[in-house]
């Protein structure tokens, strides 16, 4: 389902040239619940932006679908992270002033859904996380947990073929992780290719393939016989 | 994205911060109220100063203005009436000239049993009824029939009915001027306008007046054109037959409606353009407002747009966020401005008896202008809103 081949990143700072990545093959099947793991200024967080059509590779070839996203402009990459991505970050990334429910809208808004199914859609998806009860608390009013779990619905609320966790439980306690890490397990059980990035183990511990990232490189790709 | 998600979605951002949004208004709000304002009371001003000077259309007024000399042989020169029957029958002879309206008056004792009310009265024409038209309230007009007979009948004016017969009915009543019997037919309507104060006034037909008082002569001269385009040459030829008749230089000479009214109307062009010049200046700096508060707010929102990116919003998408929002923070501006405007000319013009006008077209300028305002100084905030970089914006604190 993704294939990166030979994906190089590089930035221009001053007159020097910093290979951030270095020629990154990879492959996700549909289905994968795969962990980026790699210490801070690895090149995973850029791998996972550019993963996410969030920033374009400078060389390289990205296939998502089997469509080379890598020559899409910057029009056709906002439609495939509407459409085929949904992002879950570390910082949660909700917006304050919506409730959580207009938030969870918000994907299907610029997907130009209509308003009616866009409401059933997104009280669907908020309980599939378990928060039917909170629909119109606004983030500040929600645990960090949930605002998690808002996070998530509004992942997948418009039924993307991958979502893309960067540091999911970077702000939560073991016990929230724990209840987070079980619904992208649930998620991914019932067919939804997860990425995730994390320096974690534990956490990393919940996805089927580690891949071990280090200086722009692929190091390791292990795979587990299950998940968890 | 629908357009009605992104207005709805710019008054909700509008609403979280409402004092701000209304500071940055004011400049929008002032501009387009002063615009309201000026416009309503100059045209409403304007409408109703024509209308009452202007009076009938194409007339005007031949009047006497004697000279130093003649003022000086002839102290008394003021209480004579200006023209005599021969001035009529020249001025009868200018081709344009259609009618000729003429009025004798005279101030004089009015007595109704033993009630006595000084009063000015008027012996009018035909022609004076046809042009201005006296409009009658209670019983009937002045007819032909009044005019050619010299009949003894009158009309008065309100003021005239209340103050000699003490809110009776004057209708059929009969009053002396001086000795002389005259039944009273009609009264007139009140008058409407701010010039006329209602005056104690008596119209009877100009052959009754000629019986009453003794005298041909005739006080006031209004001549009706037959063309707009033929009112200079023919008040030219009057004053000319007028002066040369009389022996006089320029003492005959015409007053031009016309003239007056082109005047007032570029005195209020005037005050329109320089009040308009400080709408204009409110309004260009309001909309200065309105970038510097939609650059903040940019800066402040990074991160939303960060978000909005994430999940799919295009470049385009967020430019056009941005610039609705501002459209509506000047649009909401100019709604408020028109209000504000049309309170205020709607206060000045009932306390100054003034008529405000205001067209729609004023109102849907003011509407426009707030948007394209809007639209003007949108345009660089959002411009940047959509520049931004996903990744960067995601991590802005």
């Amino acid at each position: 389902m993704i294939r990166l081949e030979q994906i190089k990143k590089s930035y221009m700072t001053g007159s020097e040239q910093l290979d951030v990545l270095k020629g990154i093959d990879l492959t996700i099947h549909k289905g994968d619940f795969s962990a980026i793991m790699g210490p801070s200024g690895s090149g995973k967080s850029t791998l996972m932006n550019i993963i996410g059509c969030l920033d374009k590779p400078t060389s390289g070839a990205y296939y998502l679908e089997n469509q080379d996203i890598a020559q899409y402009k910057e029009m056709d990459l906002a439609k495939v992270r509407n459409e085929s991505i949904g992002f879950v970050f570390q910082q949660f990334q909700l917006l304050p002033r919506l409730t959580a429910k207009k938030n969870v809208e918000l994907p299907m808004i610029y997907a130009g859904v209509k308003k009616k199914e866009r409401e059933e859609r997104a009280f669907e998806a908020l309980r599939k996380v378990e928060l039917e009860d909170r629909v119109d608390h606004l983030p500040s009013e929600l645990s960090g947990g949930q605002k998690q779990r808002v996070a998530i619905a509004r992942s997948l609320v418009n039924q993307p073929q991958l979502i893309l966790a960067d540091e999911p439980t970077g702000a939560l306690d073991t016990k929230t992780s724990d209840a987070i890490m079980d619904i992208f397990s649930m998620l991914n059980q019932e067919g939804t290719t997860i990425i995730l990035v994390t320096h974690e183990p534990e956490i990393a511990a919940y996805a089927s393939k580690t891949i071990l990232v280090r200086d722009g490189l692929i190091v390791d790709e292990e795979v587990r016989g299950a998940v968890r | 994205m629908s357009f009605m998600e992104n207005i709805k979605m710019a008054l909700s951002s509008l609403m979280a911060h409402k004092m701000r949004s209304i500071l940055t208004m004011l400049g929008i709000i002032i501009g387009v109220a002063a615009v309201i304002i000026v416009v309503a009371i100059g045209q409403g001003g304007e409408a109703m100063l024509k209308s009452q000077i202007a009076g009938p259309g194409n007339t005007v007024e031949v009047f006497y203005q004697p000279s130093e000399e003649e003022m000086q042989s002839n102290p008394n020169i003021w209480n004579e009436a200006a023209f005599n029957q021969e001035d009529l029958r020249l001025l009868e002879t200018i081709p344009e000239v259609s009618n000729i309206v003429t009025s004798s008056s005279q101030s004089s004792t009015v007595r109704y049993r033993d009630q006595t009310l000084d009063t000015s009265v008027s012996g009018i024409n035909q022609a004076y009824v046809d042009v201005n038209g006296l409009h009658v309230q209670d019983g009937r007009g002045l007819s032909s029939a009044d005019f050619i007979g010299g009949r003894r009948v009158a009309i008065v004016s309100q003021s005239m009915e209340e103050e000699l017969l003490d809110g009776e009915s004057a209708l059929g009543k009969i009053v002396r001027i001086g000795a002389q019997p005259v039944e009273i037919i009609g009264v007139l309507e009140p008058p409407s306008s701010m010039f006329d104060f209602g005056a104690v006034q008596m119209f009877i037909p100009f052959n009754t007046w000629k019986t009453i008082y003794g005298s041909n002569d005739i006080t006031q001269i209004t001549l009706q054109i037959d063309d707009t385009e033929n009112i200079e040459s023919a008040g030219e030829q009057a004053t000319t037959l007028l002066n040369n008749a009389h022996n006089t230089e320029e003492s005959y000479q015409v007053f031009n409606i016309e003239e007056m009214a082109e005047g007032i109307g570029k005195v209020t062009q005037i005050m329109t353009l320089i009040i308009g010049s400080v709408a204009g200046i409110s309004l260009f700096v309001g909309g200065i407002g309105v970038m510097n508060i939609m650059l903040v707010s940019v800066t402040e929102r990074t991160r939303e747009i960060g978000i909005r990116m994430a999940l799919g919003a295009t470049r385009h998408q967020v430019l056009i966020q941005f610039l609705i929002e501002s459209i509506t923070l000047t649009l909401v501006g100019g709604i408020l401005g028109i209000l504000i405007g049309w309170g205020i000319a709607s206060i000045v013009s009932a306390i100054a008896g003034w008529p405000s006008l205001i067209s729609w077209q004023v109102v849907v300028g003011g509407l426009l202008f707030s948007m394209v305002i809007g639209i003007i100084f949108g345009l660089l905030p959002a411009n940047k809103a959509s520049k931004l970089d996903p990744i960067e914006s995601l991590r802005y604190e």
